[in-house]
């Protein structure tokens, strides 16, 4: 029973990994541009297919990931311009917003299946030896992953407190039109920050596609609960909750799954979201400032 | 029946269908500015309803479903207690909703909610028959000729259709129609004038739910099934696009809308030419049209293609206007 | 009957707002009279909006008390005080922007039969002969205020001023007795804010009362009877705006903000 437990908290920190690259792109874009962008999930979808097209032609899945990561990033960035950007600035209504995202994502998904077909797809197995931790066995793909999100994570942190650039991201995350006022380019900065975090979102959808047995063109949809449960949880807009949200949602998932139906792991995390916005939609981390953005 | 004639009940079917569920929705969202991306659960709601209503013990037929209850009830009562399953659904989805949290974060509450529920029924193989779902529900007209039966169901749901009309037309028209598109607008002006906005937002809720479960009760007794292939998040969306194709807070543009995504998308793609290393290819062609024209329209002409009309009062003169009127129509 | 209309429309006791450890409100007390004007006045951040907002129902107090007519209505919401008479516009007019200006009217009629559940089932049969009554008044009053030729236009098309105008027209329209006003010349010309202050003071010689929060130190000269500073969450002072000016604390107040 405890080796279980132990074996199931070690699963979870790895999902949390993946978890993670996703949650942290996810709310940073949230806090810099206010926009909750549901087709995060389809750009991981489209990451996944990217990447996986790249291993077909004889790259290394782990080549691949940044290769991939960097053009999701760079979509991004222009979906961000010339869709979301305008329909802001115009005064689209956030609830618009918000089904322009999920429109968006629709289509993109159906472009996916309708050029590669519905049939499951793999990046093969992984080569690699079984490292035994702690009495917790894991792949040498899942901790491969968790190192390079702990390094993606370590580096992002460097990015927010050291750099002017990092500076500038923070002042504009938490208030638009101080930053504005304080010279800041914001618009350039909107642009960087939904680079950095496009790339993590191409990333995590590598990183997911390697770690799952197949995967479809639903891949990015059934993957948005626990990165938005993981977000809220930690705090939307807060990229370090964002990654203690995600750790402990991977986890508790896969620790509900390993004592009931391996199903239940979707619902645990989806049951950690409902009851956050339903008690403290700020989540664990989020200021009150942050709370006030959150009502309407 | 020759096969034009069997296609034009379907077509009539799920047009009218389409329409009491478009009608609920725009009632929710287009008139009274309620964020429900869960819609579809409520016309689940009610078809599942209707199945296990009328359906028998499950150890029939074979016993190759499982679904609980099984009461085999006449079609009118398991339409009813559709209808009624689904305001109720309604109304618990939008308990969730008064917490006050932006827009935005309450949609995405409910596009998560919707993706569990589909997620769980299709899991949970004793509740309704899991991903298989429910089939076999009986047809109110089997017992009729064939051809006679498919004309009646299409009476049947014109008749709905008829009834819907005039109950939508109730709150979208008049001093209610105000006050909701009020609370659309701004919800803290319209409770600082003495609405109150809770129960306003719940009876709202009540009547689309209603509205999505008789939908989806009518829709199970044509199909003789239901699964959660039939109510994926996507189709809230298709559903809103007809709302917002056709004219968000219009009941006419709403109409309108359902006939362009119903018959000229839905139907339309299926007389393109199949190819057959892709046999689903059309369907996804339709996907990527209908999300197309959401963000198009949003883009575009967020107003749809039938506004909402400006109401005219010109005609009610209240007798002592008369100096009033005179003054206006000099100044 | 003296002592009737002595009593006055609005009465707060000790009224406390707490945000996480901030005080925003800590413990104010004042009272508003019949048929008078009242300001509110103090620095940014001195408060002022969080007692509106609190008093309007907007927000709940965090202790305290509030009286309207005699009756406690502490911790009431907004739509209950609206009811009773107590009615509040914001800082920037919000107007049901999809709605025209005469229908933004008609919508603030207090207790439409077409409202309610049999009005909605019977449809026009019942609510049909209420509304030449309500669209007369909501004409009436476009009228007073100089805006009957705007009556079809869509809210959202309409000027700041104009909007201000329907806010304030629309609480007129559910029969206010207290009118809650975030600074209402904000925004406003000087030729607009005299005519609205004019409207002011014109509606409270027909009986209303009204309690604002203004900037606009001239306004709240011209207009309001009694004045209460604030100052850091608490009152400072009260009085006539002529002597204010004069008291060392509140020229301190606002140097030091």
């Amino acid at each position: 029973m405890l080796h279980t437990l132990i074996q199931a908290v070690g699963f979870g920190v790895a999902a949390g990994a993946v978890i993670a690259l996703g949650a942290v792109g996810f709310s940073v874009q949230f806090g810099i541009s206010n926009i909750l962008n549901i087709t995060y999930g389809a750009l991981m979808t489209l990451a996944a297919y990217l990447g996986l097209f790249l291993v077909d032609a004889g790259l290394s899945a782990w080549v691949a990931l940044p290769l991939v990561g960097i053009a999701v990033g760079v979509a991004s960035v222009l979906f961000h311009r010339g869709l979301l950007a305008p329909l802001v600035r115009r005064g689209t209504r956030s609830f618009a917003i918000v089904i322009v995202t999920v429109a968006a994502s629709i289509v993109l998904q159906y472009i996916i299946v309708a050029i590669v077909g519905p049939q499951a797809k793999t990046y093969g197995a992984q080569s690699g030896n079984t490292f035994h931790v702690l009495d917790v066995s894991l792949t040498t793909a899942q901790v491969t992953i968790i190192l390079l999100t702990v390094a993606l994570m370590l580096a992002l942190h460097l990015l927010l407190t050291r750099t002017t650039l990092g500076r500038a991201m923070r002042a504009t995350s938490s208030n638009r039109t101080l930053a504005q006022s304080c010279g800041i380019a914001t618009d350039r900065i909107s642009d960087l920050a939904w680079l950095i975090s496009g790339t993590l979102c191409g990333a995590a959808g590598v990183a997911l596609a390697i770690t799952v047995v197949s995967f479809d063109f639903t891949l990015g949809a059934i993957f948005l609960i626990p990165m938005i449960a993981a977000a809220v949880l930690g705090g939307i807009g807060q990229p370090y909750g964002a990654m203690v949200g995600a750790l402990v949602v991977g986890v508790a998932s896969e620790v509900a799954g390993a004592f009931s139906d391996p199903v239940y792991k979707d619902v645990v995390a989806f049951l950690i979201l409902i009851v956050m916005l339903l008690i403290r939609p700020r989540g664990l981390f989020g200021a009150a400032w942050s709370a006030r953005r959150l009502m309407a | 029946m020759g096969a034009w004639e069997f296609y034009a009940v379907v077509l009539l079917v799920y047009l009218g269908t389409n329409l009491l569920s478009v009608w609920g929705l725009n009632l929710q969202f287009g008139v009274s500015g309620v964020a429900n991306l869960a819609y579809i659960v409520m016309v689940a709601a009610g078809a599942y309803t209707y199945g296990v209503l009328t359906l028998g013990p499950d150890t029939g037929n074979g016993g190759f479903q499982h679904y609980v209850i099984g009461l085999s009830l006449p079609f009118p009562l398991a339409v009813v207690a559709a209808a009624t399953v689904g305001a109720v659904v309604g109304v618990l989805v939008g308990l969730t909703g008064l917490k006050r949290l932006r827009q935005d974060y309450q949609a995405m509450a409910m596009l998560v909610v919707s993706i569990m529920a589909a997620t769980v029924v299709s899991a949970d193989t004793g509740l309704l028959n899991g991903n298989e779902g429910l089939s076999l529900i009986p047809n109110p007209f089997a017992d009729l000729d064939p051809e006679l039966g498919r004309w009646a169901y299409v009476g049947v749901v014109v008749v709905a259709c008829a009834a819907g009309w005039i109950v939508l037309r109730r709150l979208t028209t008049g001093p209610m129609g105000r006050t909701l598109r009020a609370m659309r607008d701004d919800e803290y002006a319209a409770a600082a004038i003495g609405k109150d906005i809770v129960v306003l937002r719940l009876m709202v809720q009540a009547v689309g739910g209603a509205f999505a479960g008789l939908s989806g009760a009518l829709l199970a007794a044509f199909i003789g099934g239901w699964s959660p292939s039939a109510w994926a998040y996507t189709e809230t969306l298709a559903l809103l696009t007809a709302v917002i194709v056709g004219g968000m807070g219009s009941d006419r543009g709403a109409s309108v809308g359902t006939l362009v995504v119903t018959i000229l998308i839905l139907q339309g793609v299926q007389f393109l030419p199949q190819i057959p290393s892709h046999p689903g290819l059309t369907e996804d062609l339709g996907w990527i049209v209908l999300g197309s024209l959401v963000i198009l329209f949003i883009f575009l002409r967020p107003q749809g293609l039938l506004p909402e009309r400006r109401p005219s009062y010109a005609e009610t003169a209240d007798p002592g206007m008369a100096e009033v009127d005179a003054g206006r129509r000099d100044g | 009957m003296t002592a009737a209309r002595a009593k006055p429309i609005l009465e707060v006791e000790g009224l406390v707002k707490r945000y996480g450890g901030v005080h925003a409100v800590d413990g104010v007390s004042f009272s508003v009279e019949r048929a008078s004007i009242t300001g509110i006045i103090g620095p940014n951040g001195a408060g002022k909006s969080t007692v509106l907002g609190v008093v309007s129902g907007f927000l709940p107090p965090t202790s305290g008390r509030i009286r309207f007519d005699g009756d406690d209505v502490t911790g009431e919401p907004m739509h209950r005080l609206a009811r009773r008479g107590l009615v509040r516009t914001f800082q920037l007019a919000r107007v049901f922007g999809g709605l025209t200006a005469l229908e933004n009217l008609a919508v603030a009629a207090p207790r439409q039969r077409g409202e309610r559940t049999l009005g909605v089932l019977g449809g026009r049969w019942v609510w049909g002969t209420e509304e030449p009554g309500v669209v007369g008044r909501a004409r009436r009053l476009l009228h007073t205020f100089g805006m009957a030729a705007s009556e079809n236009e869509y809210a959202r098309n309409l000027s700041g001023g104009q909007r201000r105008a329907v806010e304030v027209m629309r609480a007129l329209m559910t029969g206010a007795r207290l009118l809650v006003l975030d600074e209402p010349m904000a925004g406003l010309s000087p030729a607009l804010s005299r005519q609205l202050e004019e409207a002011f003071l014109r509606l409270v010689e027909e009986g209303l009362s009204l309690l604002l929060v203004e900037h606009e130190l001239d306004t709240v000269e011209r207009i309001c009877g009694k004045v209460v500073v604030m100052a850091q969450g608490r009152v400072l002072s009260e009085g006539r705006m002529a002597e204010l000016r004069l008291r060392q604390e509140v020229q301190d107040a606002y140097v030091i903000g």
